[in-house]
């Protein structure tokens, strides 16, 4: 006899395959729209099929959106000389909070990552180069993850693109705002230090 | 009501046993204590919200995996720490319950890092990085092993070209996986094979009469240079001058006989072939 009703079942099962849910959360999950008026589950349920239906990828950047090109992509006040790359498209949102930034965007969808079977082929590396040749671009920020992988993606990408004669930088490395140096190790101070400038 | 009131004085006599116990021996404790090693990080994997799981090779404990609460946080303690290959002093403690270990804190011996922006490096510590997990058991002390990735990383950080340490590592992986045949006579008719042209195969190495089809052959030069290789430091073979030929020869053997041994293919390796730059 099953410990459940067939569609609870299910909808635990369904839960259960989200990343960091298991058995225990996926049925408070359960329980809790079991619970929730129907207008409340229907809501979620249509969001979830909007979601997979509407979100595509941006045939320019590669960003994640609703309406090709992107909003980033479209925008007529954006400046259309700078391009900064990132790894995913949530790292995104983490420059947009900044609100200094106002330049184009371009996702690799990853990093180079031999171990998890990525190389060159399978980042979202072409299209990048054909904005270059094609676009008024005068500077590449590249804004991977200050990782092993995320730097030698940095290098791959600066090497591929600095003989198309763009100015190639890197985000800043170091010590972040808000720690104390005492707690920094080795590595980290020394690209600070490394990445120091004028005052 | 009788038997009511016995079953009440037993439960009492049992906790006063139990309090007594406490009392005298001490609380039993699911202590955790707290163990310190080098480690080798071999690799890691974002996990759950900001936390990663770290697969590494410690000194004196062997292969390990651990979670790392917190480590992707921009300001983690782990700081660079859990980088592959970063050479760590690491403070953990494991349950009996559970398989990975809870790493505490992580100290920074030496950074490989650097020498890891080249693609083609990367690609280098990856396939040492991946060889080394799938031939080494969980829990297995394997002292050798973690010596041999440091000789390896220092000399690829030290500016070594990358096929001769590649072929020193594949050929030691096999040695200390006890795998590797007598490299100075056939495994079937113990012919000598020493100016022979010879094939190696998962069985042995094997001489021309006993050469089955379909076996690949080894060059004099390779075995030459794997002969050296079982008595010889790296830094001292590379110094001498080698046929690239005769490295990709030793490598592309060993590699063959670790695939046979772990039966499958090493994803790493079809990308370093890949890799028309420095890797050949």
């Amino acid at each position: 006899m099953p410990d459940f009703a067939e569609p609870i079942a299910r909808l635990i099962d369904q839960f259960k395959r989200l990343p960091g849910i298991g058995q225990k959360t996926a049925q408070r999950l359960a329980f809790h729209l079991l619970r929730a008026g129907p207008e409340e589950a229907i809501a979620l349920a249509d969001s979830i099929r909007d979601a997979k239906l509407k979100i595509r990828e941006c045939s320019v950047c590669n960003n994640i959106t609703d309406a090709d090109p992107c909003l980033y992509c479209a925008s007529a006040t954006r400046n259309r000389t700078v391009i900064c790359v990132v790894e995913e498209p949530h790292n995104i949102i983490a420059i947009e909070r900044t609100r200094q930034y106002n330049g184009l965007y371009h996702v690799l969808g990853g990093a180079l990552s031999p171990l998890e079977g990525v190389g060159p082929d399978q980042l979202k590396l072409r299209g990048l180069i054909e904005r270059l040749k094609t676009g008024p671009v005068q500077e590449i920020i590249i804004a991977t993850n200050p990782t092993a992988e995320g730097e030698a993606t940095a290098v791959y990408v600066s090497k591929l693109i600095k003989p198309l004669g763009v100015r190639v930088t890197r985000i800043g490395v170091g010590i972040p705002v808000g720690s104390d140096l005492e707690y920094a190790d080795e590595i980290t101070m020394l690209k600070a230090m490394e990445g120091r400038r004028d005052l | 009501m009788r038997g009511s009131l016995r079953c009440d004085n037993y439960i009492h006599l049992r906790f006063a046993a139990r309090v007594r116990w406490v009392l005298t021996v001490g609380a039993p404790t699911t202590s955790m204590p707290v163990r310190e090693s080098e480690a080798l990080i071999l690799r890691s994997f974002p996990l759950g919200e900001a936390d990663r799981l770290v697969s590494f090779l410690s000194r004196s404990e062997g292969r390990m995996r651990g979670v790392a609460s917190g480590a992707r946080r921009t300001k983690s303690r782990f700081g660079s720490t859990l980088e592959p290959f970063s050479y760590v002093r690491m403070w953990f403690y494991e349950r009996q319950t559970r398989e990975l270990v809870r790493i505490n804190q992580c100290e920074l011996i030496e950074s490989f890092l650097e020498a890891q922006r080249d693609y083609a490096v990367s690609l280098a510590f990856a396939l040492v990085s991946e060889v080394t997990e799938a031939v080494l058991g969980e829990h297995e002390v394997a002292e050798p092993n973690f010596r041999l990735l440091l000789v390896i990383a220092r000399a690829i950080k030290a500016g070594a070209k990358l096929p001769l340490p590649l072929a020193y590592f594949a050929f030691w992986i096999v040695r200390l996986g006890g795998w590797m045949p007598a490299l100075d006579r056939c495994s079937r008719c113990g012919a000598d094979v020493h100016n022979a042209r010879a094939s190696m195969a998962r069985s042995g190495l094997f001489c021309p009469n006993c050469t089955l089809p379909g076996q690949r052959t080894i060059s004099q030069e390779a075995l030459q240079l794997a002969r050296r290789m079982a008595s010889e430091k790296l830094e001292r073979l590379m110094k001498a001058n080698f046929a690239t030929a005769a490295i990709d020869d030793v490598k592309d053997h060993m590699l063959n006989l670790v695939e046979q041994h772990i039966e499958k293919k090493l994803q790493t390796r079809k990308m370093t072939a890949d890799e028309p730059g420095q890797l050949k």
